[in-house]
């Protein structure tokens, strides 16, 4: 081929940009550390990357949701828990009223469970952190539980205002989890009541209420007839209660840790799917300027001589 | 005598020619010019022909039709494909779906586009889902559905630049087309002319190959060659320049919603262009834009009617329901409804009027992010996304490799003109020694002669 002075710069112009472009991408790649930035430097790439990240974001909601979640379900247990000692309490007092003549201990015992009915009521109007009723059902703008009184101030019957069902949240792709819980459930159908459910029998406030006024008019038969087994049917409602609260943490504690794996797994994907060889991007890297330099070096060599430096 | 000063003009116009091809050894439309010499007519004399020395018959200049040609045809197919990757990386910037490495890990991120508001609306659902009563959690989910809405009326109105600016381009290259359409015309009269009257006319034959080129990075055009030193040009077929006449040139219209195609002025004819950045700008609205538009619009249109269809029949804190959360129709005009932007508590979250913890709604509503949309070729909200973004990905890289062959092809062909028809400053001197030393030779004859012819003179005086 017959080299003009034209065709030379042409060609070596064409080189050096070349070489310029590759080293600019390798330059780029090396100081992002990305091998995929655009969607046009690989679509399939970013295509994948695009999913995996609305997965990775669809994590981070279902962690949320899952400490969200845990912490109703805290309250909720710690409640029961005072629930069952409060029922416990009052079987004791039940029982020991069985063997007891006296009307004044009657009396003391008739203004014990008084006061445990009150800490019942209140227990029922527990609020979670957000200021929710936890025991309304989906009612939780509302105190569930409203007590009426007689003269005496002792607690004549319990009025439940919440409702029967309960609002479930997403901790995985379509696992639903409720926090909430339902205080009545008499319907015989649906999420089971903490404080009464026809399907157990539990009927607390009732029954508290009964015993009470049992202990006043000094009753005692009735108590050890009707409310030692009534009560003791509440105390195995409520410990069905605190057995699923604890299924419910449990699954909650085990879905935030595949949440968590799958994080983790999600953006290694991901930082495998984009991430630059280093060793390799460097070596090409150096590769290239080595180029570089040699078509820099030989093109001036070349260029700078001509016939011309050696006429006379 | 008369051989010597013919020799002496030879060497003077051969010095200048290498002067012309050395003076324009930068310029990339000049062909090498070439002095052709023959021997002048001999005289015949008893013993034989006697010769009398060289003469200069024409210039010519050193160019290959064919290839000028190919690089005519290879400079519409570059400037096809690089308004096609112009127009499409805009169109890819303004998408922002960018995959970035923040500095405290090294997990890529992008945060900016369609694809993280998604993610961000169905969240804030998620999140209202855990409590429905939570006021600030009510006011990010109708924040996040302001944000998607904004970007999608950002994104809509950006893509819309981008086609407003092609057909800019389009208007543009079609009335510089018509310019070098002329020029053409006008360079072929005076070549014409030039060469009738028995000259060359070499330096407007480089203006016009420059022009053909100019002409041939807007439009494919085919050219021939006529015998009067002419070239024809046509366009999709249709004839605009025959000989020195400009007959016809080239047209937009709108063949319905801006869109521009082109058609021949007199003809009337619509083109089909295969070349140029025209045609490039054509496909690049036509194509790939064309579908990235409708995919991010369909997106927003089933995007308003799912979530609409759900928070429709939900109700509010207040107990009211029947209210939209989305106004609008697509893109470019989807917004959030104004009622529950200035109170939050109108979000219609729960299914049962008057249970402030139920979240039916709200948590159907976050459940349509894992939905496949049936608008949606049976694909989830972010997947069709996804989709989207990487055909505009793969539209763009395809675009790319074509355009780095298309380079390589433009070079290689450019380099053999170079190669041809290019100056060689080296051959150029070598010439000039060897022109200079002839000159001194013919010199030298006509002193010789000279001092002859005074001996002669001297002899006869004496």
């Amino acid at each position: 081929m017959n080299v003009t002075t034209t065709s030379f710069s042409t060609n070596f112009l064409a080189n050096i940009s070349q070489l310029e472009a590759r080293q600019s991408t390798l330059q780029n790649e090396a100081t992002t550390g990305l091998k995929v930035q655009e969607p046009e430097d690989d679509p399939a790439v970013m295509n994948q990357v695009l999913n995996l990240q609305t997965e990775a974001s669809a994590d981070t909601q279902y962690q949320s949701n899952i400490t969200q979640l845990t912490d109703s379900a805290t309250t909720a247990s710690d409640a029961l828990n005072s629930l069952q000692t409060i029922v416990e309490d009052a079987s004791e007092i039940a029982t020991e009223a069985g063997g007891v003549d006296s009307s004044t201990q009657l009396s003391t015992y008739a203004t014990q469970v008084g006061q445990l009915i009150q800490e019942a009521v209140q227990l029922g109007n527990t609020k979670d952190a957000n200021g929710n009723y936890i025991f309304g059902g989906t009612n939780t703008g509302n105190p569930p539980f409203t007590a009426a009184t007689d003269a005496s101030g002792n607690v004549t019957s319990v009025t439940y205002n919440g409702n029967t069902s309960v609002a479930k949240s997403e901790i995985a792709p379509g696992l639903t989890v409720s926090a909430q819980s339902v205080g009545e459930n008499n319907t015989g159908a649906g999420a089971s009541g903490v404080f009464a459910d026809s399907r157990t029998g539990a009927d607390i406030f009732n029954d508290l209420i009964s015993l009470q006024q049992n202990l006043t008019s000094g009753n005692t038969s009735a108590i050890s007839t009707t409310n030692t087994p009534a009560l003791s049917k509440d105390e195995d409602n409520v410990v069905t209660q605190i057995s699923a609260n604890g299924v419910l943490q449990s699954t909650l504690e085990a879905a935030g840790t595949t949440t968590t794996q799958q994080t983790t797994a999600l953006d290694t994907q991901m930082s495998n799917d984009t991430n630059a060889d280093l060793a390799q991007t460097l070596t090409l890297l150096d590769q290239t300027q080595t180029a570089y330099q040699a078509t820099l070096q030989s093109g001036v060599m070349v260029a700078s001589l001509s016939l011309l430096d050696f006429l006379q | 005598m008369d051989l010597g000063s013919r020799a002496l003009a030879v060497q003077q116009q051969e010095m200048e020619i290498s002067g012309q091809n050395v003076s324009n050894v930068s310029n990339t439309s000049y062909a090498e010019e070439q002095l052709n010499i023959q021997e002048s007519t001999p005289l015949e004399t008893p013993i034989g022909e006697e010769g009398t020395g060289v003469q200069a018959t024409s210039i010519t200049e050193v160019r290959d039709a064919l290839l000028d040609n190919q690089i005519q045809a290879e400079g519409s197919v570059t400037s096809s494909l690089t308004a096609q990757q112009t127009n499409l990386q805009n169109a890819e910037a303004y998408l922002d779906e960018q995959i970035s490495s923040t500095s405290s890990s090294t997990t890529p991120d992008s945060a900016n586009g369609l694809a993280a508001d998604l993610s961000n609306l169905f969240g804030s659902f998620e999140s209202l889902s855990t409590d429905p009563s939570d006021l600030s959690l009510r006011q990010t989910a109708v924040q996040s559905a302001q944000e998607i809405a904004t970007q999608f009326n950002q994104v809509s109105s950006q893509l819309s630049g981008v086609r407003n600016d092609i057909n800019t381009s389009i208007q543009n290259d079609v009335t510089g087309a018509n310019q070098d359409l002329a020029t053409i015309a006008s360079l072929n009269q005076q070549i014409v002319a030039a060469q009738a009257s028995g000259g060359t006319a070499n330096s407007l034959v480089d203006q016009r190959e420059a022009t053909l080129e100019d002409l041939a990075g807007k439009v494919n055009i085919s050219t021939s060659a006529q015998s009067n030193g002419a070239v024809d040009v046509s366009i999709g077929g249709v004839t605009m320049i025959s000989g020195i006449t400009n007959s016809d040139s080239l047209k937009t219209y709108d063949a319905g919603n801006g869109q521009l195609l082109i058609q021949a002025q007199n003809a009337g004819t619509p083109l089909s262009l295969s070349g140029g950045s025209i045609e490039g700008e054509i496909t690049a609205r036509d194509g790939a834009l064309a579908s990235l538009q409708s995919g991010v619009n369909t997106l927003a249109t089933q995007l308003i009617t799912n979530v609409n269809s759900i928070y429709f029949t939900g109700y509010d804190l207040n107990g009211n329901t029947g209210q939209d959360l989305f106004t609008g129709t697509g893109a470019s005009d989807i917004g959030v409804n104004s009622a529950v932007v200035s109170d939050p508590t109108q979000f219609q979250a729960s299914g049962t009027a008057g249970a402030a913890g139920d979240n039916t709604t709200v948590l159907a509503l976050a459940q349509l992010a894992n939905q496949n949309i049936s608008g949606l070729n049976n694909q989830t909200f972010s997947e069709n996304y996804a989709q989207t973004v990487s055909d505009l990905g793969n539209s763009i890289s395809t675009v790319n490799d074509q355009l780095n062959s298309s380079h390589a092809v433009s070079q290689m062909l450019t380099s053999q003109r170079a190669s041809e028809s290019g100056v060689s400053i080296d051959t150029e001197m070598t010439n000039l020694i060897q022109y200079q030393k002839a000159y001194e030779a013919a010199a030298e004859l006509i002193t010789t002669l000279n001092q002859m012819m005074q001996t002669v003179v001297t002899m006869k005086s004496s």
